[in-house]
C-alpha cells in the first residue's frame, strides 16, 4: 500500500484533494466550456439525428425539398439555434462574470473574500453544467422528434405543424437549464479587492 | 435450433439516439417510398376500368408511370413483370445505401427469393422446360450469376445430384449453408425416401425456406433492440403461416402418410414461432382438416384464420387471403415504429401485395369478372377492418 502512496508534500492524496485545491477561476472557466460545449454537442446531434431522415425522406418526396424543407429546416434550425445559443448566451454571462482582482499578487491576502471567491467559482462550474446538460437532452430530443417529423411530413404536409409543436416542446427543454443557469450564477460574483475593514 | 449460417452482426443497429447516424438515411428513403403506395381513391379508379388501356392510364398518374412508360399495350402478366421490376430497382437502391448491418440485413431478404429460383429452376428441369424460359420466370430479387443460374438445372434430382449441385454451384452462393444444411440432414437419414420426385423437390424448398427463417430469426435477435422486437415478430408469423401451410399442403400427399408426418413433415416446421414448440408436436400428428383445425382453435390468432377456410370461403375468402390480410395488417404495423430494420422487409412484403392486387384487377377486367374484382387486399387503406377509418364508413 505504501508504494502506491505518494509520500512527497508535492503530492495529491486522490481527487478530493485535486478538486478541493483546484482554483475558482480554473472552476469558473470550465463552467463556461462546459456550457458552451455541452450545448453545442446538443445541437450538433439533433442536427445530424434529423438531417440523415430529411435527406431521405426528401429523395421520395420532393414536394419538402423545396418551400416546405425550407420551412422546416429554418424551423429546426431555429430549435437547435436555440439550443446552441442558450450556451452562447450563458458562456457570455458567465465569461463576463470572471474578474481578475485589481491587484496582481503572487497570493491573495488574509481579508480576501474568500467565501464569495469559491462560491463563484463552483456556482460558475455548476450553472455552466447545468446549462450544458439540458441542452444535450432537450438538443437529442429535438432531434428524434425531427427525424420522425421530416418522414411524417413527408408523407402527409399536414402534420408538419402538429409535429413542429411537438418539437418546440422539446427545445424548450432547454430553456428550463438557461433559466436555472442564470439564476445559479445571478449571485455569482469574482470579488476584485480585499474585504475593506 | 441449426447452428447460426450467417456470423453474427459485428454492430448493432442502434438506439433511437444513434440509429440515424449509420441507418438514418436508408430508413427516410424507405419511408419516403411508402408515399409511392397505390391510396384507397387509385383502387377505386382501377376497379372502375372498362378496358386495360384505362387500367393504364389510370396507373400513369400513379408512381408505376415511368415503369409503364414505354409499353404499349398493357397485359397482366407485361403489368407484373414491370411492377417487380420496378420493386427491384428500388430496393437494390436501397441496398447501395445500406451499410452494415443494415446491408445484411437487406441481403437476407433476397435469400427467400434465391431458394425459390433454384427451386423454380429444378422443378423445371423435372418437367422438361426450356431453360431460358425458366430464367425469365425467376425473380429478379434472387438472381445468381449468369453461368450459375445456367449450371443449376444440368444436375439429376436425386441425393447424389444434390451433393455435386452443392459442391460444384451452390456452394459458393448465399443460400450454400442453407443446402448444405439440407443435405447434412439427409445424410443421417437412411434411404428410406422413396417419395415422388415432385414432392422431393417441395420438401427441399420446405427445408430450405425453414433453415432461411430460422437463420434470419437468429440474425434478427442478435441484433436487438426494436428490430429484434418487430422483425421477430414478423418472422415469428411467417414461420406460423408456413407450418400451417406445410401441414395444410401434405393432405393427400405421401408426407401426410403416418410414417412420414413424423420422420419428414415434422422437419419441415421452422423452430420459431407462436406455434413452436407445442403447437408444431400437435401439427405433427394431424392427419386430415378436421385435426388441423382443432389443433389451431388452441391458438387464438389462428383460429380465427381457419375459420375462414373451414367455413368454405363463405364470403369468397381462401386460406391464403386470410394470410393475407393478416400479413398486410402485420406489415403495416412496421411502419409504425421508427429506427429499425423491419420498415425494410415489411416494404418489399407490402409492394409485392400490391402487385398481386394490380395483377388480380387488370385479371379481372381482362376477363370481364367485374363482381370478382374488389377480392384484393389494398395497403394502407383507411377501410381496411383495422383502421379507425373504417369505423367511421361504418364498416
Amino acid at each position: 500500500m505504501a508504494s502506491a502512496t505518494c509520500q512527497s508534500a508535492y503530492c495529491n492524496q486522490g481527487w478530493s484533494e485535486v478538486l478541493t485545491h483546484m482554483s475558482p477561476y480554473g472552476f469558473a472557466n470550465f463552467g463556461i466550456a462546459f456550457g458552451l460545449g455541452l450545448s453545442v454537442v446538443g445541437a450538433a446531434w439533433g442536427i445530424w439525428l434529423t438531417g440523415s431522415s430529411l435527406v431521405g425522406a426528401a429523395v421520395k418526396a420532393p414536394r419538402i425539398r423545396s418551400k416546405n424543407l425550407i420551412r422546416r429546416v429554418w424551423s429546426g434550425v431555429d430549435c437547435w439555434n436555440s439550443t446552441a445559443i442558450y450556451g452562447v448566451i450563458m458562456a457570455i454571462i458567465l465569461a463576463n462574470k470572471v474578474k481578475k482582482p485589481e491587484e496582481a499578487a503572487s497570493s491573495l491576502s488574509e481579508d480576501w473574500d474568500w467565501a464569495g471567491y469559491y462560491y463563484a467559482g463552483y456556482g460558475m462550474f455548476s450553472s455552466g453544467l447545468s446549462v450544458g446538460l439540458t441542452n444535450i437532452a432537450s438538443g437529442v430530443s429535438v432531434g428524434i422528434a425531427g427525424s420522425s417529423c421530416a418522414i411524417g411530413d413527408a408523407q402527409d404536409s399536414s402534420l408538419f405543424v402538429k409535429i413542429l409543436i411537438v418539437e418546440i416542446f422539446a427545445s424548450a427543454l432547454g430553456i428550463f437549464g438557461i433559466i436555472v443557469g442564470i439564476i445559479q450564477s445571478n449571485s455569482c460574483t469574482f470579488p476584485i479587492t480585499a474585504l475593506s475593514g | 435450433m441449426a447452428t447460426m449460417a450467417t456470423p453474427a452482426p459485428k454492430s448493432t443497429p442502434g438506439n433511437m439516439a444513434n440509429f440515424n447516424i449509420l441507418h438514418g438515411f436508408a430508413e427516410a428513403l424507405v419511408r419516403g417510398m411508402r408515399s409511392s403506395f397505390l391510396a384507397d381513391a387509385d383502387y377505386h379508379h382501377l376497379t372502375q376500368c372498362e378496358t386495360l388501356d384505362d387500367v393504364r392510364l389510370n396507373l400513369s398518374e400513379t408512381d408505376y408511370g415511368d415503369a409503364l412508360a414505354d409499353m404499349n399495350t398493357l397485359i397482366p402478366t407485361g403489368l407484373q413483370k414491370a411492377a417487380v421490376e420496378k420493386l427491384v430497382t428500388e430496393f437494390q437502391y436501397l441496398r447501395t445505401q445500406a451499410i452494415e448491418p443494415l446491408s445484411t440485413f437487406l441481403d437476407f431478404i433476397t435469400y427467400e427469393y434465391m431458394i425459390e429460383n433454384v427451386m423454380l429452376l429444378l422443378k423445371g428441369t423435372l418437367s422438361g422446360r426450356d431453360i431460358n424460359e425458366l430464367i425469365a420466370q425467376c425473380h429478379p430479387l434472387g438472381m445468381f450469376k449468369e453461368s450459375t443460374m445456367r449450371s443449376i438445372p444440368t444436375f439429376e434430382s436425386s441425393p447424389r445430384g444434390y451433393q455435386d449441385l452443392y459442391q460444384t454451384v451452390l456452394v459458393d452462393t448465399p443460400v450454400g449453408p442453407y443446402f448444405s444444411l439440407f443435405l447434412r440432414e439427409t445424410a443421417g437419414r437412411s434411404e428410406v425416401s422413396n417419395v415422388l420426385e415432385e414432392v422431393e423437390i417441395e420438401i427441399i424448398k420446405s427445408s430450405l425456406i425453414k433453415y432461411w427463417i430460422e437463420d434470419f430469426a437468429q440474425f434478427v435477435d442478435s441484433l436487438g433492440g426494436e428490430t429484434a422486437i418487430i422483425m421477430g415478430d414478423l418472422l415469428k408469423v411467417r414461420a406460423d403461416t408456413n407450418a400451417i401451410n406445410i401441414t395444410l399442403n401434405s393432405f393427400g400427399t405421401p408426407l401426410n402418410e403416418p410414417a412420414m408426418r413424423a420422420s419428414d413433415r415434422k422437419r419441415l416446421y421452422p423452430a420459431l414461432g407462436h406455434l413452436y414448440p407445442a403447437g408444431t408436436s400437435m401439427l405433427a400428428d394431424v392427419s386430415d382438416e378436421d385435426e388441423l383445425g382443432r389443433v389451431l382453435e388452441l391458438f387464438p390468432q389462428y383460429s380465427s384464420i381457419w375459420n375462414v377456410h373451414a367455413s368454405g370461403g363463405s364470403d369468397g375468402k381462401s386460406i391464403d387471403d386470410a394470410f393475407y390480410e393478416r400479413d398486410v395488417q402485420m406489415l403495416e404495423l412496421a411502419f409504425e415504429g421508427q429506427m429499425h430494420f423491419g420498415a425494410f422487409y415489411a416494404y418489399v412484403k407490402l409492394k409485392e401485395q400490391e402487385i398481386r392486387n394490380l395483377v388480380w384487377v387488370s385479371e379481372c377486367i381482362l376477363q370481364q369478372q367485374k363482381e370478382e374484382i374488389h377480392k384484393f387486399v389494398p395497403v394502407f387503406s383507411f377501410n381496411a377492418p383495422w383502421r379507425a377509418g373504417a369505423k367511421k364508413q361504418g364498416r
